[in-house]
């Protein structure tokens, strides 16, 4: 059979090929992606767009989370303090009960009650960042006002509202994330500013000081109750922290899996192509150099 | 015709003879590596016999024809074959220039939609947080401005491919034109018996250049060839051509077979791989942008509206974007964030700064349908045209990879017995220079003899 007498364009169809699959090669090496256009794996790019979207939203999550976790820490070391000086209402409570104090040892210790009450005012209109963390969502005027005409007794008129905010700490996850101040210090019937403020006037009349004291402890007791709301808050944040750092592992794995590049195969891809290249190069530069015209004398 | 007079005419014919196929050899040669030539080979026969009683004595040898050597059926394969393989090519060139904006899944439109609602969770532990807000808008922005990117970037490319439509088919009347003279200079020396030769080359090789740009069927005739689409638009018949028109139709130029519009029955050539981009892919392609865009910015402004911002007192949530035009046509080139002042984010659901709750229903919107048909959350449903754009590549390049295979494997065929081997000119050549050495020696020997004849011995006798 006669052959084709011009194999130059298989040749540099052949040359073409190969010097494609460096550049294939080169570009994966240098990228380390092996999915670099859409049509390299038409699949793994559209599963990398959505493996982008959950590694954004792992990373949003982790900073909202530790956000999070500093406004409970707030109000958490607040609710504290708050217990420690009830603690001090109580124990002074507890003296000024006892019957044996004279009438201006009796006044010292209202002053003193009433000291821990502007205290607790102030505590209860904690701020961070500028939010009040117990106005509910009406973060942005101090809850607590002092009013001795206060119509429930407690000396102080709630102005923040009941609503509570959720924040999602993870895909379909969501958390509340504070305790409107009404329900920790103005609960009916554990009511923390009202015991304390019929504390300070039962002092001031030495009269019916058991029966404060108590309301102020049943009050205590509440609020350390409504405290473990915070604690609870803040152990699921921090599970949450541990899961989020290990979806975004088992994320950013996936990520590999579905566009890096196996280093050893494309530098084995470079070497082939850069051989077969070669080999193209060599064959189209020892073509027909010579043909029987040569050796016509 | 016998005798020494009928050697030297016998004689005669071989050194004529033996130049002529020096000749072909040398034409050959020459056109070895001309585009479309095919080689010629020489038909020579001996001379009829002169019948002399019982003695038949030969007359010396005749050249019949000069021949192209051709494979009619080749030569249609490969019109064919590089009908496709243009259109393919055609194709592949313009989806991969368009894959390049659905690259990359850490930047782009993909990333902006997921970033933007990313903010809105950044926004959501601190609602009232204007530097929180401002985030939300410049996502927003980036966002938008990257669909103006992709769309207007879309619609360039569409503009470029209308202008190749165009000089493509101005191409095309070109090479019609020239063909329908190549076939009346072929008809005219036709007519007279008269071997065509290497003119039907330079008209197969016009073919060839034409079915590049364009399918065509060759139909030869009585009356030199026809060549048509394949729809049967005739392009040329013998020595007339039929130039094609272009009409601007809805923003691009339509081609126009006289009154017949024939844009979308092309089926090969570059002009059909062309039209296959811009009136499908980049359309559809850019009618998902559209739908995505519209949808985001529809079910955005639907749920900021549903909460309130940081006015005081607190207003119903604006427009974050510019409303979509009605079905979303045009949204993504236009999509523009309208709201400039952060404080205007509705995040509130009670009226008050320090709410989120209506944050919830904006960050819904990435989960949940895009709406208008669409059944897709937003980031799935750019996914799957991720999917689309890198399959429609992928498929495009394989069909390009397998057409030129099959180009070039039928080129093989065709040079294989059309192509000039210089080899095999050098071995003929020396063959056509032996045989005329030894038919100039003939000559000599006769002239000796006649010398001899004629001067009956004189010579010898005197010397």
């Amino acid at each position: 059979m006669r052959v084709n007498p011009n194999p130059m364009p298989d040749l540099l169809a052949a040359l073409n090929q190969t010097q494609l699959e460096e550049q294939q090669a080169e570009l994966q090496i240098s990228t380390g992606k092996s999915v670099n256009v859409p049509s390299d794996n038409p699949v793994a790019a559209a599963l990398l767009v959505e493996n982008n979207d959950q590694a954004t939203f792992t990373s949003g999550y982790l900073q909202s989370v530790s956000v999070v976790q500093d406004q409970l820490a707030t109000a958490s070391s607040t609710l504290g303090s708050i217990t420690s000086a009830l603690q001090q209402a109580l124990s002074l409570g507890v003296e000024a009960g006892g019957g044996t104090l004279a009438a201006s040892d009796l006044a010292g210790i209202a002053n003193q009650l009433q000291g821990i009450q502007s205290q607790l005012v102030s505590l209860a209109n904690t701020a961070y960042q500028g939010n009040y963390v117990f106005a509910g969502t009406k973060t942005s005027t101090a809850p607590f006002v002092v009013d001795a005409a206060a119509p429930d007794g407690s000396g102080v008129i709630y102005v923040g509202n009941a609503d509570v905010n959720d924040v999602s700490i993870g895909s379909g996850y969501k958390i509340a994330v504070n305790v409107p101040g009404s329900q920790l210090f103005l609960a009916p019937g554990n009511s923390v500013f009202l015991a304390i403020n019929n504390l300070i006037q039962a002092v001031q009349t030495n009269t019916g000081i058991g029966t404060a004291v108590n309301a102020v402890s049943a009050a205590s007791s509440y609020l350390s109750a409504e405290t473990v709301f915070y604690g609870n808050a803040t152990d699921q944040t921090q599970s949450q922290t541990t899961y989020l750092n290990a979806a975004k592992l088992q994320i950013s794995q996936q990520q590999n899996t579905l566009g890096a590049v196996d280093m050893a195969a494309a530098a084995s891809n470079l070497t082939q192509a850069q051989t077969d290249s070669q080999a193209a190069l060599a064959a189209i530069g020892k073509l027909s150099q010579n043909n029987l015209f040569d050796y016509l004398t | 015709m016998s005798g020494l007079f009928g050697s030297l005419s016998i004689a005669l014919s071989g050194l004529s003879v033996s130049q002529q196929e020096m000749a072909t050899t040398s034409n050959n040669v020459a056109n070895a590596s001309t585009p479309g030539y095919t080689r010629e080979v020489t038909d020579i026969a001996a001379g009829d016999p002169i019948e002399l009683g019982s003695l038949s004595l030969g007359t010396g040898v005749v050249l019949q024809k000069i021949e192209s050597l051709r494979d009619p059926i080749l030569q249609i394969q490969m019109n064919q074959a590089t009908q496709q393989n243009s259109a393919f090519d055609a194709s592949q060139t313009q989806m991969q220039q368009i894959q390049t904006q659905f690259a990359s899944s850490t930047s782009g439109i993909g990333a902006d939609i997921s970033n933007f609602f990313n903010s809105l969770q950044q926004l959501s532990p601190d609602p009232s947080s204007l530097t929180l807000r401002q985030g939300v808008l410049t996502a927003a922005n980036t966002m938008a401005t990257d669909f103006n990117t992709a769309a207007s970037s879309l619609q360039t490319q569409r503009s470029n491919i209308d202008l190749s439509v165009a000089q493509s088919v101005s191409q095309v009347n070109s090479l019609t034109a020239q063909i329908a003279g190549v076939d009346q200079q072929i008809s005219a020396l036709q007519s007279t018996n008269q071997a065509p030769g290497t003119l039907v080359d330079t008209q197969n090789n016009l073919i060839l250049q034409l079915s590049g740009l364009i399918d065509v069927q060759v139909i030869p005739t009585d009356q030199g060839i026809t060549l048509a689409t394949s729809n049967g638009t005739a392009l040329v018949s013998g020595s007339q051509s039929f130039a094609l028109t272009t009409q601007e139709t809805g923003g691009v130029q339509h081609i126009m077979a006289g009154a017949q519009d024939i844009t979308s029955s092309l089926t090969g050539g570059s002009l059909a791989g062309l039209i296959q981009i811009r009136d499908q892919e980049i359309p559809s392609i850019s009618g998902s942008l559209d739908q995505l865009a519209a949808g985001l910015a529809n079910n955005l402004n639907a749920a900021n509206a549903e909460g309130t911002d940081l006015e005081n007192p607190p207003q119903p949530g604006g427009n974050i974007f510019a409303t979509p035009k009605a079905g979303g046509v045009g949204a993504a080139a236009t999509m523009t964030v309208t709201m400039t002042d952060p404080s205007l984010i509705a995040a509130s659901s009670d009226g008050t700064t320090g709410s989120n709750g209506n944050l919830a229903n904006l960050s819904a919107v990435a989960t949940q349908p895009l709406g208008n048909e669409q059944t897709q959350t937003p980031i799935d449903f750019y996914s799957n045209l991720v999917s689309q754009v890198g399959s429609s590549t992928a498929n495009t390049s394989a069909d390009a990879d397998s057409s030129s295979l099959i180009l070039q494997q039928l080129q093989d065929e065709n040079g294989s017995i059309s192509g000039v081997s210089l080899n095999e000119e050098a071995a003929n050549l020396i063959q056509y220079q032996t045989a005329y050495q030894a038919a100039a020696h003939v000559v000599s020997t006769v002239n000796l003899l006649l010398l001899d004849a004629v001067n009956l011995g004189m010579d010898e006798a005197e010397s």
